[in-house]
């Protein structure tokens, strides 16, 4: 079962709320899907710098692997904060702890509510199950 | 539902870039209503160098001296577009193409493609874990550099094993781009790569590129419909080109910073 604090996007990013702001990474499933596995083929993120302002929806960063380039997508609209400054040199931190560690970056969001089309750990894994 | 065969358009490097930007802008319904799936196969004139995604001038010493330079959406190394057959797919990604980890998708492909290869006596095999004598380090380019998913078979002349296909996707907001290189005979700027033939033939090159669109169809499952681009996508195109030739640009990656 994947962690319940936190609400998950359709494009496999999760958002999980840590005080008057909120942490945005990817979840397990899109690290695996980018790189079956094999940590060393993540090979490059891109991430905002601090003070951008992004929209839910719209495409906040980058990632790279061997063989893929993919969007990293903002699940609510917000400033960013800061990216966390780990990932860059240390793209290993996404495949062994995407929850924690692996935070990508932290927003001020417009609103309070998480709500919207996010789905909850259990909605994740049931979308998961019938639509992968 | 029918599979979206596009025909052409041949162009710049930095018009086939942009053009396969709209591409998959255009797939599942974001600009164009109704495209579905989508193959194409193109040329280039003049030949044309596209740098990864991710890749800078510096890291592609050759590409400082080119003019044709554009940036690809997909990442990877640079690729010479000349004496290629080249081409992209376009496709939802929970199309079952597409649907699961991105190494089962390219197993899939380049099934398809070694299965096209074997009918004109190429033996194209996933690389594994063995060791290619194309591997060159400090060029920067596609076919100098090689993962356990490429396509690869004995190059002409000395029999060593070495890279002939690559390819590279871009997924954004539920929709796959994925772009191939065929290396079809000899390119002075990609020395030691693996070719299907010594020299050029246009006449079996044409056999080919029809054989492997036909596969990549079926692959999709559909039948093909033949079509010219959507006026709305080389629109798109001609307004993004002149983004991915940008010579500042090209200078260093494209970052949200």
């Amino acid at each position: 079962m994947r962690p319940d604090d936190r609400k998950y996007t359709r494009s496999h990013e999760w958002i999980k709320a840590d005080g008057d702001t909120v942490l945005i990474g990817i979840t397990d499933f899109a690290v695996n899907e980018l790189c079956s596995g094999n940590e060393g083929d993540l090979v490059y993120c891109d991430l905002p710098e601090a003070g951008r302002l992004v929209e839910a929806g719209e495409t906040f960063g980058e990632i790279e692997s061997v063989k893929a380039v993919a969007d990293l997508n903002a699940p609510v609209s917000g400033t960013v904060v800061e990216a966390n400054p780990a990932i860059e040199d240390h793209l290993e931190i996404l495949s062994r702890d995407p929850w924690n560690e692996g935070w990508m970056i932290r927003l001020a969001p417009k609103t309070k509510s998480l709500d919207g089309e996010l789905m909850s750990a259990a909605q994740y894994e049931a979308w998961l199950a019938e639509s992968h | 539902m029918a599979v979206r065969r596009l025909m052409g358009p041949t162009g710049t490097v930095a018009f086939q870039m942009a053009f396969d930007g709209a591409l998959l802008d255009a797939v599942a319904g974001r600009d164009v209503a109704g495209v579905g799936a989508t193959v194409r196969t193109y040329g280039f004139t003049p030949p044309g160098l596209s740098l990864g995604w991710f890749q800078r001038l510096v890291d592609v010493p050759r590409a400082r001296e080119m003019n044709a330079v554009a940036r690809r959406l997909t990442g990877g190394g640079a690729i010479h577009h000349h004496r290629e057959l080249t081409f992209a797919i376009a496709a939802s990604a929970d199309h079952p193409l597409y649907r699961g980890d991105v190494a089962g998708s390219y197993r899939r492909v380049h099934a398809a493609i070694a299965d096209v290869l074997r009918d004109v006596g190429i033996r194209a095999e996933l690389r594994a874990d063995r060791a290619l004598a194309s591997d060159t380090a400090g060029t920067g380019l596609c076919f100098h550099a090689s993962s356990s998913l490429d396509l690869v078979w004995p190059r002409r002349g000395d029999g060593a094993l070495a890279k002939g296909v690559g390819s590279a996707q871009r997924r954004r907001t539920g929709r796959v781009l994925h772009h191939g290189s065929i290396k079809l005979s000899p390119d002075p700027e990609e020395p030691g790569v693996a070719t299907v033939w010594p020299l050029p033939d246009p006449a079996r090159e044409r056999e080919l590129e029809e054989a492997l669109v036909t596969a990549l169809g079926e692959l999709l499952g559909g039948g093909l419909e033949p079509c010219e681009p959507h006026p709305s996508e080389v629109e798109r195109a001609l307004e993004t080109q002149a983004w991915h030739a940008d010579r500042h640009a090209l200078q260093r990656r494209p970052s949200r910073r």
